[in-house]
């Protein structure tokens, strides 16, 4: 009999405090962004990692624009053929992400033809295609880097943010719309690769190797770490907490000024960034460097200089190394299959568009609206500039049209930041899934993004079947075993509970973790799969990484021990912390 | 009764299965593709048939199976195959067919410069292996047999095989008539084996055509065969030769000839073997290329089984004991497309439709 979790604790026909919607204020293209009713539970809902925080009413703009426009629209067009794209429910600030579904076998089979149609020029003329589109996502951002908000009406900032959300939705179109078919064949050749015997854990070398802007980023962040310790200022960053740090080289003038400067020039050309994805919420570096600062800090207590391009070096060789074994294995028939693959993954190569449309549109897209909102909070009169991103876009379209005084909305704000707060606490105790568990998921974003494979899918239901589970299996990321005592942690926010040599148990991580493999033993995910984010930077420092476990954040608790098996993909609780003794 | 021994190297390949039974009549068809056998003879189809006659049996076999329909169960099935085993087995041999026997032997012995050369005597009825009707394994095969009384004697038992409970049970199911099966029986010289094993020219599991498959253990094939150990498997590509996989096992069980009772036995691996590869890329070599060229003369993926000699040098021949068709456990697998092909890829793999 199927599992089915419950969706009861979330159902309410309220979003925040003081709004129902009426589903008029944005686009969707085959389902709209809901709150939870029964009837959902007859279908399969995991919580979305990408917003550990929970979303404020202005970021659920992205659940419309993203989720339940773009990834719809992309997958009607491209066409996806058992799928319409994802959508979603809120469970308070959280988003419940879902699949929908072709049923009909006849539309499946002629969607199935246009994909035949429309995939293979796509992956051959990904070069100039995604060449196009990144060109158009930059000219945009460069238009709303030049417009001084400060200089604009009330009038002229609203147009300006209608015009920025168009920017966003418009790029998120552009995301779903490459990647679909990207990951489409990634997919594919990955399950091939399986199929024809070779060892999973490898494929993602296959691909690795590529430069990306994030590489360019980290690179800079290196040689700004090699600058300060040639400085001489490693004991300045010892001495203070990353948000201190800035202050305290000011203070000392002389070479710590010089580098600050330099660390300017850096942010004015990489900071154009927030730490965690698609969260209008989230500050840019050039707003609070801290994540930057914090980075160089960890990056300063490791002893030896990382050497970038010996690096990447590595990463080239062992790529190539591994496609060479891999294709000793393979008869004369099966190397020409791969090679066919292999070449149309590298033309069109998932992992390193992972990186690089992370850049130009994850981390910074939601930063225009963000400018919009917060003059227009300067402008009337807010008691914080963030205010705005608690009004929902009617109110605020409202208010910066004057038909709708803020004043009359300022208890409203405080009582949905209270709102926040309360989910955001909720957040660890959460469900990872609700509804009703499948047998399996055919959406390639949901494969590999989430993570929600056979193993995930096994975990739940041996959890909601009651059974003591004491090693669980997800997929093998990054080879290797490490074994220590696991922090279970929720955000970013607490990654300085990590000591060294210790296990990392997250939902899943983004760019903001990566000081932490500096330093820990091995990691565990709830999602993902070989080329999330923990698995690419857990083999890049050679950390036993386990990713789609499904429930590791339920199921280990602070200060267990743990084993992780990077190669096999096991993870094994040998020491429960309360208990104190050696479990069975 | 000259049609009662053909040897593997005179008998015409294009009547050796009728005159031979499969088994035999295969090694005859090999030698024709230039693949190394072992020196034997059959005792034939014909000889089979005369003693038959000349001992009456076909009345007492009417009498002792007649009874049995298709619903037989599987005690009276048990009794009446063991009461006409019995009566096979006390009935002598003639003295022509006997004497003819036991001069091929004697033959057999001068040609592998040996006295009493121990054999292996295998039954080879007419139809056991073919495609449709798998006797594989029910019918008697004995190894290391030595001296004529011995063989006279494993011939008989051959011959009682054919009426064993097994061999009933499914003639019975399948409405097929032990005359339509005769039995002929080789005697053919035991060949020493330092490592032996079965090849496939077709991947058993997946049918994938584009490999050799060959599984392999130190000593005599029978350990391999009856799936007494778990021997070492090693892929081969068809196009190119080149080795693809060579998967050591921990080989535990090892067939051996023990000469104080005349029989191939299981004993324990010496710790040395174990975990030791069996085989050589040159050995490997030349097991590919016997597998490939009765590939080649039959026209269909075969399964065969083979023997290293002891004293084979390098660059001379794996000797080939037995080959048939393959039975392959899957279904051929869809053919697989030659180019990249990215929506199928992904309707296969991702869409799963």
């Amino acid at each position: 009999m199927a599992t089915v979790i419950p969706v009861d604790e979330f159902i309410t026909d309220e979003w925040y405090p003081g709004f129902k919607p009426a589903y008029t204020h944005a686009p969707w293209y085959i389902d709209p962004v809901q709150t939870f009713r029964k009837e959902d539970e007859e279908n399969f809902w995991f919580l979305d990692f990408h917003w550990p925080r929970g979303l404020t009413p202005m970021g659920l703009i992205w659940n419309e624009d993203g989720y339940n426009w773009s990834s719809q629209l992309a997958a009607e067009q491209m066409p996806l053929p058992p799928g319409r794209g994802i959508t979603c429910r809120l469970g308070g600030t959280h988003t419940y992400g879902s699949a929908l579904p072709v049923n009909d076998p006849r539309e499946i089979g002629q969607r199935a033809r246009r994909l035949e149609r429309s995939l293979p020029p796509f992956l051959q003329n990904f070069d100039s295609i995604w060449g196009d589109l990144r060109e158009e996502v930059n000219e945009s951002w460069d238009y709303f880097r030049g417009v001084d908000l400060s200089a604009l009406s009330l009038e002229d900032l609203r147009e300006n943010l209608i015009q920025a959300r168009q920017y966003h939705k418009r790029a998120f179109e552009i995301h779903f719309q490459v990647m679909y078919p990207l990951l489409a064949n990634y997919v594919g050749f990955y399950s091939m690769c399986t199929e024809l015997g070779l060892d999973p854990g490898q494929i993602g070398k296959f691909l690795q190797g590529y430069d990306t802007k994030i590489m360019e980023t980290d690179r800079e962040l290196w040689r700004l770490t090699n600058a300060a310790r040639a400085a001489g200022l490693d004991s300045v960053f010892a001495a203070h907490e990353a948000d201190g740090v800035r202050a305290a080289l000011a203070a000392q003038g002389g070479a710590a000024s010089t580098w600050l400067t330099r660390f300017d020039d850096f942010l004015q050309v990489y900071g154009w960034r927030t730490e965690g994805s698609c969260d209008i919420a989230l500050p840019s570096w050039i707003e609070d460097p801290t994540p930057a600062m914090g980075m160089i800090k960890t990056f300063l207590q490791k002893d030896t200089e990382h050497d970038f391009e010996a690096a990447r070096n590595a990463a080239v060789e062992e790529r190539e190394a591994a496609v060479d074994a891999a294709r000793s294995t393979l008869t004369l028939e099966e190397q020409k299959l791969f090679d066919g693959g292999l070449a149309s993954c590298r033309a069109a190569n998932f992992p390193w568009w992972q990186d690089d449309h992370n850049y130009y549109i994850d981390l910074r897209i939601s930063l225009p609206m963000r400018w919009a909102c917060q003059a227009i909070a300067d402008r009337v009169g807010a008691d914080h500039q963030d205010d705005t991103l608690y009004l929902f876009w009617e109110e605020i379209m409202d208010v910066s049209a004057g038909r709708r005084p803020y004043a009359g909305l300022r208890d409203l704000v405080e009582e949905r930041k209270q709102y926040f707060d309360y989910w955001l606490q909720r957040r660890p105790s959460l469900p990872k899934v609700v509804g009703t568990v499948p047998e399996s998921v055919n959406d390639p974003i949901l494969i590999e993004i989430f993570g929600l494979n056979s193993h995930f899918l096994r975990a739940v239901e041996a959890v909601g079947s009651g059974g003591e589970v004491k090693t669980f299996t997800g997929v093998p990321a990054s080879k290797g075993t490490g074994r220590g005592i696991a922090r279970v942690l929720h955000n970013a926010d607490e990654l300085h509970r990590l000591s060294p040599g210790e296990v990392l148990v997250c939902e899943s991580t983004s760019p903001n973790w990566t000081p932490a493999f500096a330093k820990i033993a091995a990691c565990v995910c709830d999602g993902g799969g070989t080329l999330s984010h923990a698995a690419i930077v857990g083999r890049e420092y050679g950390v036993p990484t386990v990713t789609a476990v499904g429930l590791a954040t339920m199921l280990i608790a602070d200060g267990d021990e743990v084993e992780v098996d990077g190669t096999t993909g096991r993870v094994t609780v040998l020491k429960r912390a309360a208990a104190g003794q050696a479990e069975g | 009764m000259p049609d009662a021994i053909a040897w593997v190297d005179e008998i015409a390949p294009e009547r050796a299965v009728s005159v031979c039974g499969a088994k035999m009549g295969r090694l005859a068809e090999l030698l024709e593709a230039h693949v190394s056998v072992p020196k034997g003879f059959t005792v034939t189809v014909d000889a089979y048939r005369r003693h038959w006659a000349q001992a009456g049996l076909d009345e007492l076999v009417d009498a002792a199976l007649g009874g049995l329909g298709p619903e037989a169960g599987p005690a009276e099935i048990e009794a009446a195959a063991q009461a006409v085993r019995a009566e096979l087995t006390s009935r002598d041999i003639s003295a022509e067919l006997a004497a003819l026997i036991g001069d091929a032997y004697e033959e057999l012995s001068s040609r592998c410069f040996e006295i009493n050369v121990p054999a292996a005597v295998r039954s080879s009825a007419i139809g056991e292996d073919s495609g449709s009707a798998s006797f594989a394994g029910i019918f008697d095969t004995y190894l290391g047999v030595s001296g004529p009384d011995r063989v006279l004697e494993a011939v008989r038992q051959c011959w009682a095989s054919l009426f064993n409970v097994r061999a009933v049970a499914y003639r019975l199911r399948v409405g097929t008539h032990h005359r339509d099966m005769p039995m002929a029986v080789g005697v053919i010289e035991l060949i020493h084996a330092r490592a032996s094993g079965v090849a496939f020219s077709a991947h058993p599991v997946t049918g994938k055509t584009d490999r050799i498959v060959i599984e392999t253990s130190w000593g005599w094939g029978e350990a391999v065969v009856q799936g007494l150990v778990t021997p070492d498997h090693v892929e081969v590509g068809k196009a190119d030769g080149r080795i693809l996989r060579y998967r050591v096992a921990a080989k535990n069980v090892v067939s051996n000839f023990d000469y104080a009772i005349g029989r191939v036995v299981e004993t324990a691996m010496p710790a040395r073997l174990v975990d030791r590869r069996v085989l050589d890329d040159e050995q490997i070599a030349v097991v590919v290329d016997a597998v490939l060229a009765i590939e080649r003369h039959y026209g269909y993926p075969v399964d065969v089984e083979w023997v290293l000699d002891r004293h084979r040098r390098e660059g001379e021949p794996v000797c080939v004991v037995q080959a048939r068709p393959v039975t392959i456990t899957a279904p051929a697998a869809d053919p697989a497309p030659a180019e990249w092909n990215p929506a199928a890829m992904a309707a296969k793999y991702v869409f799963r439709s």
